[in-house]
């Protein structure tokens, strides 16, 4: 496989590491309200799409960025990649 | 104990080897300092360089020297700078002129530098390196890291056919064993 | 040494004359010979027997699509079976033997099988070793695996080394045939940076087998041209021998370079190199492979593919036969007529069977001898040569499992529509199967690719050429008659054994294939398939494209498993690490053990001891009275720094971070998400924004990857930095209660007493006049301990001046070994208890965590299985008999109790023997264990015999209180 990483250009998915589901940047607060059930579904709970999947991979062996890749899991096709960051940052997270 | 003291050692012995078409040398004279850019201080950090050195940041796999400075990209938010250590300039005198305006850390010791040359070092490259080392995609002043037989390697281009391979410095004998291999496999 | 059936012509060097072996046979052959030819050259018919009925086997085509030739090379280790002598290419000295046989090729004791067969059909082994049932391990299975196979492995390693490779290009094209070095041209010119493989060892693909006109030139000079100009381009990269095997996601391909193969000397360079091939681009220029028609004993050797005849005959300059006839169901096998007869070969009779004519019979027991035709005639002929039509090699293009489509006109799959994405297919292999189509259809392949990636270059015009009649009828198999027609000559698949798995219910396009092995050998089919489908398809009255067909995957031809390993076997596994006490530690007696990467240091021998035991008991012992040393550079480092370092950590560790002094270290624990202990390790504060964290030496990259994916993607606005320091200070544990006087030696101008820098203090500071170091005094043994680091490059240096520093507290190097038994000693955790199922807990470290912020792992603490009364909790064990030796994986009973699950009360995680204690210790996960200390219990291991009694202790073994390492 070839991850077109946004800064780096087409790079052999060799360099990467695979996490998974794309949610995980979603993290619950852990002193929120009902924090243990939504840490249980954040931690337990995916779906396992078969077409478009937003995932997350590292590239461990490059310039260590996480990235959040739209991966179609039947074709293996991929049609979107971002930094995890900007991602994280679109959802709200800050600090 | 004034009786005793260290002498430092390069981790593979100075290690220089010619072969059929390219030559294989560790670099032991470079000292490496890794910066890290301060949230919302990339400006301060470009200008300071700048004033400082007349070195401008590098890009993403882009190198930038000025000054007998040579500045590495390494992640988004971070940088190697790669100097040969003299009496007005050492690590400890580069960090003080980045207090401040960048987070440093002395990485000289984290490292094997193994610089290949001649002009068979791409054939001797496409045997480890899954980057594409054509010249229009990594053209000279590029650097990037990769992987290469199993091992992390941030590899830069010097000129048209020379290179540093830069390594873990606990593998350096596993890294060195690799390049050597893929010299001798590779020469014609 | 002549060749008796060598003829004119032909593209090979005969001023060079190569000397071979095949069977203990000296023969001679020249440079541009495969074995195939070689062997035809010299007369030799009979090759191999077959797989299932040992039937005598000779040579069926001239190239990788071969089922019969297949033979051993080499001897020794290097021994190689089942390769194919059509692709074998000659040279000096070659040593090759037949296969399959028991006895002699010629006399062969397992052809009584050919006589059993009847009872050996499709199937057989589901119906005939069904029962006795014990009948299966003992006798019929030691049997088969005896008789079945084809070829033998050396059973030595392989001596022969492999590699790997990378390459990039715009274009890659598959096949260097009159449509892949049309492309080539094409695309070279346009400027785009082109691969060509191919592999034959020579290209030009059929145009050397034909006598086809291309430009003003013969086929093959044209080729030989057209590579001329190509090897011009610096653009364009041509790799003969090789393979391209597989069609891998985004554009990748795989390919088997075969790169000294074909040498006498290999010149220590790799045998085969197994390329990646990354490419925007691919044209599938495979071309296609002729299928044979079935007919009664249709396997006789001199039967032969018509095209390989030509091969044989215009490229190789070799006639396959002396008396040849010809059967075919279209006109390009008529061309093999002409071909012949202009050599000077007699042929003996054109049977074309759209004429209604067939053959029902052949003769020849090693050797074909005649064919007989329905009308009764018995036709003298030492080769047949056979055209049952062209199937187009699709392989690659349904390597993403896109399915063929038929086409009736050439009678044949070809590509369907779903390619690999960036794959076009021309030529032969697309179904074009007239030479001047095919040219031009290659030529604008090319040309279009260019214009895509934006190259505009002069292409110049396809080569002219001619475009023949390729008139073909579905003429598959001819039923007539009593003898058995094969259909798979490589797996010995009859005609019959296709109607029967028919007649079984076995009619699906897999069923057929795994019920009687059709297209399931080392050619995967390539000549048998279609025959087999078309077979299956007027059994069951449906057209082939109804029948279907099977998938094509990776690889297209054979690829040695070494070539898949390439340098990674042996000590070149993968990469080791190393200390930078390394070098220091193996003079001096050390032995080492593999810690993931690492090689570290386990113990230190010394003369006189008898064996690890002596070694590591005093190693332990001198620490704990004197001083001992031991590298702990492997311990993962990592230094954070920034603004925001502090409320980072305080979210990373389950403990309290935010309020760390400068200059002091804390023990913190990492949590997964879900609660439990990931890891542990100190982090030390050198300023306001800068940290040093350790973690376990086994989980350093993971904690690293876990700390970019928080700044990153949990909390992105944090000043926050991180890199490894792993690798750059050599860092020592120094412990014992002599080791504070050794520091103060080696450490310059710092107050070492225990008011200046007390338990869990840190500062940067120099050694030995003016090497610059780091100083922690944290303590894994329990000692009073220091942890002393240098840069890297001062660690060969730095454990010398150490020795000889503590030299007079006679300072003792001790290894992983000895720092084992001291944490279990002090009762502290490692590897063996934080097993992934750990909570802080457990490990009586409830207490620490702070629950008045949150942090990766707080929200899942007090899950009802986590906080039960009757959990699991760390406790030291004692042996009651002080002579017994714990057992680490050993449950707890009570006693009294049955040894079930139902009343398992924990186990043991780690055991030692303590020489301080002068007992075997343990450390357990026991049920509320806490509150039992003094209870005795059973340690029961089924598994090593062992049931003894143990006392419940605390898990501090010794020094409960810490006061050695406060001290």
């Amino acid at each position: 496989m070839i991850i077109n990483h946004p800064l780096l250009g087409p790079r052999d998915a060799a360099e990467f590491v695979y996490l998974g589901d794309a949610s995980l940047i979603e993290r619950p607060d852990g002193f929120g309200e009902n924090a243990e059930d939504a840490m249980y579904d954040y931690v337990y709970l995916r779906d396992n799409p078969a077409g478009q999947h937003r995932e997350l991979w590292y590239h461990e062996q490059g310039d260590r960025s996480w990235l959040v890749v739209t991966r179609n899991t039947l074709t293996h096709e991929i049609t979107a990649i971002e930094l995890a960051r900007d991602v994280a940052r679109s959802k709200g997270r800050s600090r | 104990m004034a009786d005793i003291s260290l002498v430092p050692a390069p981790v593979l012995g100075g290690f220089q080897q010619t072969f059929a078409t390219c030559s294989l040398a560790e670099r032991i004279d470079i000292a490496l300092i890794s910066i890290a850019i301060p949230r919302q201080g990339k400006d301060a950090l470009t200008q300071g360089i700048s004033a400082r050195w007349a070195l401008d940041m590098p890009g993403a796999t882009k190198m930038t020297q000025a000054n007998g400075l040579r500045a590495i990209p390494l992640t988004a938010d971070q940088f190697l700078l790669a100097f040969t250590p003299e009496n007005e300039r050492t690590e400890a005198s580069v960090q003080a002129d980045l207090e401040g305006i960048g987070y440093t850390t002395v990485q000289t010791d984290a490292w094997v530098i193994l610089e290949l040359s001649g002009k068979g070092s791409i054939a001797a490259l496409e045997r480890i390196c899954p980057l594409d080392l054509d010249l229009e995609v990594f053209p000279n002043e590029s650097a990037s890291r990769t992987v290469m037989d199993h091992l992390g390697v941030l590899i830069a281009r010097l000129a048209d056919d020379r290179f540093w391979l830069m390594s873990a410095r606990s593998s350096a004998a596993s890294f060195l064993h690799a390049v050597d291999t893929s010299c001798r496999w590779s020469a014609i | 040494m002549n060749q008796p059936n060598r003829i004119d012509g032909g593209q090979i060097d005969r001023a060079t004359t190569l000397k071979f072996q095949f069977n203990e046979r000296w023969l001679t052959a020249h440079p541009g010979d495969t074995l195939a030819s070689a062997l035809l050259a010299n007369g030799v018919r009979l090759v191999g027997r077959s797989f299932k009925y040992h039937r005598p086997r000779g040579i069926f085509s001239a190239g990788s699509e071969e089922p019969n030739a297949l033979v051993q090379l080499h001897k020794g280790a290097a021994l190689e079976p089942n390769t194919r002598a059509t692709t074998v290419e000659v040279f000096d000295g070659l040593y090759a033997t037949s296969q399959n046989h028991r006895g002699s090729l010629e006399y062969d004791f397992l052809a009584v099988n050919d006589l059993l067969s009847p009872f050996l059909s499709a199937g057989f082994y589901y119906k005939t070793f069904m029962w006795p049932r014990a009948f299966w391990e003992k006798i019929y299975e030691p049997v088969i695996r005896s008789a079945a196979g084809l070829g033998r492995l050396s059973g030595k390693p392989d001596p022969d080394a492999y590699d790997h490779g990378y390459l990039h290009c715009d274009v890659l094209i598959i096949g260097a045939g009159p449509a892949g070095l049309t492309a080539a041209l094409a695309a070279g010119r346009a400027g785009l940076r082109v691969i060509l493989a191919d592999e034959d060892f020579r290209m030009g693909g059929r145009l050397n087998a034909e006598t086809q006109v291309v430009g003003d030139m013969e086929g093959a000079a044209w080729a030989q041209a057209a590579v001329g100009e190509l090897t011009s381009m610096n653009n364009v990269r041509l790799m003969t021998r090789t393979t391209v095997y597989g069609a891998y996601d985004h554009g990748t391909y795989g390919a088997l370079e075969r790169m000294t193969d074909h040498l006498s000397d290999s010149g220590d360079k790799p045998r085969q190199v197994l390329w990646r091939v990354y490419s925007k681009r691919a044209i599938l220029c495979a071309g296609a492979t002729e299928r044979s028609i079935a007919f009664g004993n249709n396997d006789r050797p001199g039967v032969m593919l018509a095209g390989a005849v030509r091969a044989y005959v215009n490229r190789f300059g070799v006639a396959p036969g002396r008396r040849v006839a010809v059967l075919t169901n279209n006109n390009d096998g008529l061309r093999t007529v002409d071909d012949l007869r202009a050599k000077g070969i007699e042929v003996s009779a054109v049977i074309d069977a759209r004429k209604g004519d067939y053959l029902v019979n052949t003769t020849g027991r090693k050797g074909l001898k005649s064919v007989h035709l329905n009308n009764g005639r018995r036709i003298e002929a030492d080769c047949l040569a056979v055209s049952g039509g062209w199937s187009p090699n699709v392989h690659l293009s349904s390597h993403h499992r896109g399915r063929p489509i038929w086409r009736d006109d050439i009678a044949a799959f070809v590509p369907g529509g779903e390619l690999p994405p960036g794959m076009i297919v021309a030529g032969a292999a697309n179904g074009t199967l007239t030479l001047a189509s095919i040219l031009k259809e290659a030529h604008e392949t090319a040309q279009r690719i260019a214009t895509d990636l934006g190259k505009s270059g002069p292409t110049g015009e396809p080569p002219k050429a001619s475009d023949e009649d390729f008139a073909t009828a579905p003429i598959w198999h001819i039923n007539k008659g009593k003898q058995r027609a094969w259909v798979d000559l490589q797996n010995d698949v009859t005609t019959k054994d296709v109607t029967q798995s028919h007649r079984e219910g076995f009619r699906s396009v897999e069923h057929l294939k795994r019920y009687t092995t059709l297209g399931m050998a080392t050619d995967q089919g390539k000549t048998s398939n279609m025959l087999g489908l078309a077979v299956m398809a007027e059994a069951s009255g449906k057209t082939i494209p109804e029948t279907g067909t099977t998938i094509f995957r990776p690889p297209y031809s054979p690829v040695p498993i070494g070539a898949f390993a390439g340098r990674a076997r042996g000590k070149d596994f993968r990469p080791t690490r190393r200390t930078p006490s390394h070098d220091w530690a193996s003079e001096n007696g050390a032995s080492f053990v593999e810690t993931g990467a690492w090689l570290r240091a386990e113990w230190y021998a010394r003369p006189g001891e008898r064996g690890w035991r002596d070694s590591v008991d005093r190693e332990v012992k001198a620490t704990r009275t004197g001083v001992g040393i031991c590298d702990v550079t492997t311990l993962g480092k990592i230094d954070i720094q920034g603004r925001d370092t502090a409320e980072f950590l305080n979210k990373i560790y389950a403990n309290a971070f935010l309020k760390l002094p400068v200059g002091k270290v804390r023990y913190g624990l990492m949590l997964r998400e879900d609660g439990t202990v990931y890891d542990d390790g100190t982090t030390a504060r050198l300023s306001e924004t800068h940290f040093v964290m350790t973690t376990t030496t086994a989980n350093a990259v993971l904690v690293f990857r876990n700390l970019e994916f928080a700044r990153q993607c949990l909390w992105p606005d944090l000043d926050v930095h991180l890199i490894s320091t792993t690798d750059a200070w050599a860092q020592f544990s120094v412990a014992g209660p002599k080791s504070r006087a050794l520091m103060q030696k080696a450490v310059d101008d710092l107050d070492l007493s225990n008011e200046a820098f007390p338990f869990m203090a840190c500062a940067a500071c120099t050694v030995f006049g003016g090497t610059p170091a780091r100083l922690f005094r944290i303590s894994f043994s329990g000692e009073l301990a220091y942890e002393i680091a240098v840069p890297a490059r001062y660690g060969d240096a730095m454990i010398r001046a150490m020795m000889a520093a503590g030299e007079e507290f006679n300072l003792t190097p001790y290894g992983t070994e000895a720092l084992g038994v001291m944490r279990i000693e002090k009762g502290h955790v490692a590897g063996n208890e934080l097993n992934g199922q750990t909570d802080a807990r457990m490990i009586g470290l409830g207490k620490m965590i702070s629950r008045n912020k949150d942090f990766i792992g707080a929200a899942l603490l007090d899950r009802p299985e986590q906080t039960r009364d009757d959990g699991l909790q760390l406790v030291g064990l004692r042996p009651i008999d002080a002579n017994v030796n714990l057992t680490a994986g050993a449950h707890f009973l009570n006693p009294g109790d049955p040894a079930d699950m139902a009343h398992d009360q924990g186990w043991m995680t780690s055991v030692a023997y303590s020489p301080e204690l002068g007992c075997s210790i343990g450390l357990g996960f026991l049920k509320r264990g806490s509150e039992r200390h003094g209870e005795t219990l059973r340690s029961f291991s089924p598994i090593r015999a062992q049931d003894v009694m143990v006392e419940v202790c605390s898990p501090h073994h010794i020094d409960p209180e810490g006061e050695r390492q406060r001290g």
